[in-house]
């Protein structure tokens, strides 16, 4: 152990880069085997062609022999075409489901992590227990609630609200989205927030802000780097979800690119449309993710200064 | 009820795939056009495929089992789609046989051949299997003639399909259960009358805005607004006219806000639905979705004069282990009386003679109101079958579909 210390200590591993490059082994076969490789097979489905008999995708290997002529014809729909619309729709629903995360998430994350004092256990663990059932199972508890004659339309009936909420409304969908993500950013923004100094917060309430100012200029900036990343994190899986769609809707006024996506790779005979979705989508979130690098990157030059 | 989207693949997804893979084989109409003789093999690109036009012998590769052999003692193993057999019928043949059924299930046929392809299945006895499949399945030679010696049964198949187009002389096949597609819809709220006059344009109607739902099957939506306009080509491959059924579907989900799914079954008997373009054998399991106290009547079932009609069937691998057992399946399945047993179960309609839709409405399991969604074997030849499409025209009738789903 006193070897394997003395190993580890920062002298020997700033003279040790062979070591630095070990640690990253496990994350790099990691990468490679579930992300790098795979994404290349979709890459290789999506240039590729279909067996003329058994209609199967053929991937096609060789970048060199990709055919673009189908990539086209799918950029085309999704610019001008009959995509276009559900693109546009995917990115509206899924800004206002960030939105209303952030709007219901921060306070919640916010009170956790400054005032929630001995019961900060019991709530975090009450916020994430309803969360330990199958998202599955949630949305169609859901389904039920929503129904007709469910024990929710019912109840809001009461107030005068009678809403088919299954009537294929985006605002059900907009909501599934919400209640089906939320705590994957009530998670990571309380954990920025709790690790905040908060003397930051009283020095700047005793130079005179209000609680609003100190929020503004304190609170809020040093949290930036939890917001971005939890909205990231919800941002990626809720772009190419079709689960809460199909369940909540089913209709096609309320189609998502996941639906597309899930209606060309498994009910379709052009199953190459489907993993060109993919790519276009990747290409999108890819813009997420700059966005989010680039931000920590800040943040680190920030601290390190 | 529950609302059960998420399931086992089941009847209703196998339909939806039937549709799907009926455009999955590459065949030409001009080529349909030059092959009259129904005696030889239609072959595209390897697959062999009839058409009600050109109706196919397969080609043999094997010989049938031979005459008398005594049945294998052990196991039979099958492969079906979810749901799609009656565990009670299944129990007294293996009491009756003394084996063991063991079944594996498949939710697409293109994943099933797939399977049987790489050997990951290897079953006895494939149940549920369509034209499109057959035409796969013969293409990678994975099936034996049949030994109709053992299956007495196959006289009880109904007449029209004992010699079907997709399989001469049956030599490979032995029909299982039929439908049509058609109207269903609540009794309690919309006039049968209504289709009289209406048909098809009922589904235009925006009082059933909210209320509405159609078949998330491109093949079978759009041959449905096709056949509304009038054109009453199934497999058309003329731009215009599937142009025109995109435009009509456009129209509908403007005018209905309509659901797309194969949930017929459980939404019309839960109230959540008026009206729903569906199989016809949705309306049957739609009985045992009913809510308690509500009377199998509420349901009903327009089918039209133009619509799709078709079926499935059983077949036996070339490597089966137990041939025998699989052949006394197939005839303990042709049975008047186990097919009855099965169909109280599947609730889809078996493909046999014999059960006439008197028998079936004087079993008392089939309310007076859906007597029209029963297929007789006038209606099953009237209606059109759906065969498979080249490439650049599937991709037409894609496109259109597209239209109509991304809303």
């Amino acid at each position: 152990m006193d070897a394997l210390y003395r190993r580890l200590t920062t002298a020997n591993l700033k003279n040790s880069p062979r070591l630095w490059a070990g640690f990253a082994i496990p994350g790099t076969v990691w990468l490679t085997v579930l992300f790098v490789i795979p994404f290349y097979a979709v890459a290789c489905v999506a240039f590729g062609t279909i067996d003329p008999v058994f209609r199967d995708a053929v991937p096609q290997w060789n970048p060199l022999s990709w055919d673009f002529v189908q990539a086209k014809q799918i950029f085309t729909s999704l610019a001008t075409g009959p995509l276009r619309g559900v693109a546009i729709r995917t990115v509206v629903y899924v800004v206002c489901a960030m939105t209303l995360c952030f709007v219901i998430g921060f306070p919640i994350a916010y009170f956790l992590a400054r005032h929630a004092g001995k019961r900060k256990l019991l709530l975090l663990v009450l916020i994430i227990v309803p969360f330990w059932v199958n998202y599955l199972m949630r949305m169609l508890a859901w389904v039920n609630l929503l129904s007709v004659d469910g024990l929710f339309t019912r109840f809001m009936r009461n107030f005068g609200i009678n809403y088919n909420w299954l009537d294929g409304s985006p605002i059900t969908v907009t909501l599934g989205l919400v209640y089906g993500y939320i705590p994957f950013l009530i998670l990571p923004l309380y954990a920025t927030l709790e690790r905040l100094d908060w003397r930051l917060v009283d020095a700047a309430r005793d130079l005179g802000a209000k609680p609003r100012q100190a929020f503004r200029l304190v609170t809020l900036p040093m949290s930036k780097a939890g917001l971005v990343a939890a909205g990231i994190l919800i941002a990626l899986p809720m772009f190419g979800d079709y689960y809460t769609n199909d369940l909540l809707s089913r209709s096609p006024s309320t189609e998502m690119i996941g639906n597309q996506i899930d209606f060309f790779l498994n009910a379709s005979t052009q199953p190459q449309n489907g993993a060109l979705l993919v790519l276009a989508l990747s290409l999108f979130l890819l813009l997420f993710m700059s966005f989010y690098l680039r931000s920590t990157r800040q943040q680190s030059r920030q601290v390190t200064r | 009820m529950t609302n059960q989207p998420f399931r086992p693949m089941g009847r209703r997804d196998f339909l939806r795939n039937l549709a799907i893979t009926s455009g999955a084989i590459t065949i030409g109409g001009s080529l349909l056009a030059a092959c009259g003789d129904s005696s030889s093999p239609t072959t595209v690109d390897g697959l062999p495929i009839g058409t009600p036009d050109n109706p196919i012998k397969l080609p043999v590769t094997t010989d049938a089992i031979a005459d008398g052999l005594p049945s294998e003692s052990g196991t039979l193993e099958i492969l079906n789609w979810a749901d799609y057999q009656n565990p009670e019928s299944i129990a007294i043949f293996e009491e009756k046989f003394g084996c063991k059924v063991v079944t594996s299930i498949y939710d697409t046929e293109e994943a099933a051949i797939a399977k049987l392809r790489n050997g990951t299945f290897k079953p006895d006895l494939i149940l549920g299997m369509t034209d499109t499949g057959l035409a796969k399945l013969i293409a990678a030679d994975l099936l034996q003639p049949l030994n109709k010696s053992y299956i007495p049964n196959f006289e009880n198949v109904i007449s029209g399909l004992r010699s079907p187009y997709y399989d001469l002389d049956s030599q490979y096949t032995v029909p299982y259960f039929i439908y049509g597609n058609g109207i269903g819809y609540r009794t309690d709220r919309i006039d049968k009358n209504a289709f009289a006059g209406n048909g098809y344009d009922t589904l235009w109607d925006s009082q059933f805005s909210g209320k509405l739902g159609v078949l998330d099957s491109y093949r079978d939506t759009l041959a449905m607004a096709m056949f509304r306009a009038g054109n009453f080509d199934a497999n058309t491959t003329d731009a215009a006219i599937i142009k025109k059924a995109g435009d009509d579907l456009v129209a509908l989900r403007e005018a209905t806000n309509p659901k797309v799914d194969i949930l017929a079954y459980q939404e019309m008997p839960a109230g959540n639905r008026d009206i729903n373009f569906t199989w016809s054998g949705d309306l049957f399991t739609a009985l045992q979705y009913l809510p308690e106290g509500v009377a199998p009547d509420v349901l009903g079932f327009w089918y039209p004069e133009k619509t799709v009609a078709k079926n499935d069937f059983m077949c036996i691998t070339k490597t089966a282990k137990a041939p025998v057992l699989a052949h006394q399946l197939i005839n303990f399945l042709s049975d008047t009386d186990n097919a009855l047993l099965n169909r109280e179960y599947v609730g889809y309609q078996p493909a046999l003679e014999t059960i006439t839709v008197d028998l079936l409405i004087s079993s008392g399991t089939i309310p007076e109101s859906l007597v029209e969604a029963l297929v007789t074997p006038e209606k099953y030849d009237a209606g059109f079958a759906q065969v498979s499409l080249e490439p650049t025209v599937d991709s037409l009738w894609l496109e259109q579909w597209t239209r109509f789903t991304a809303g």
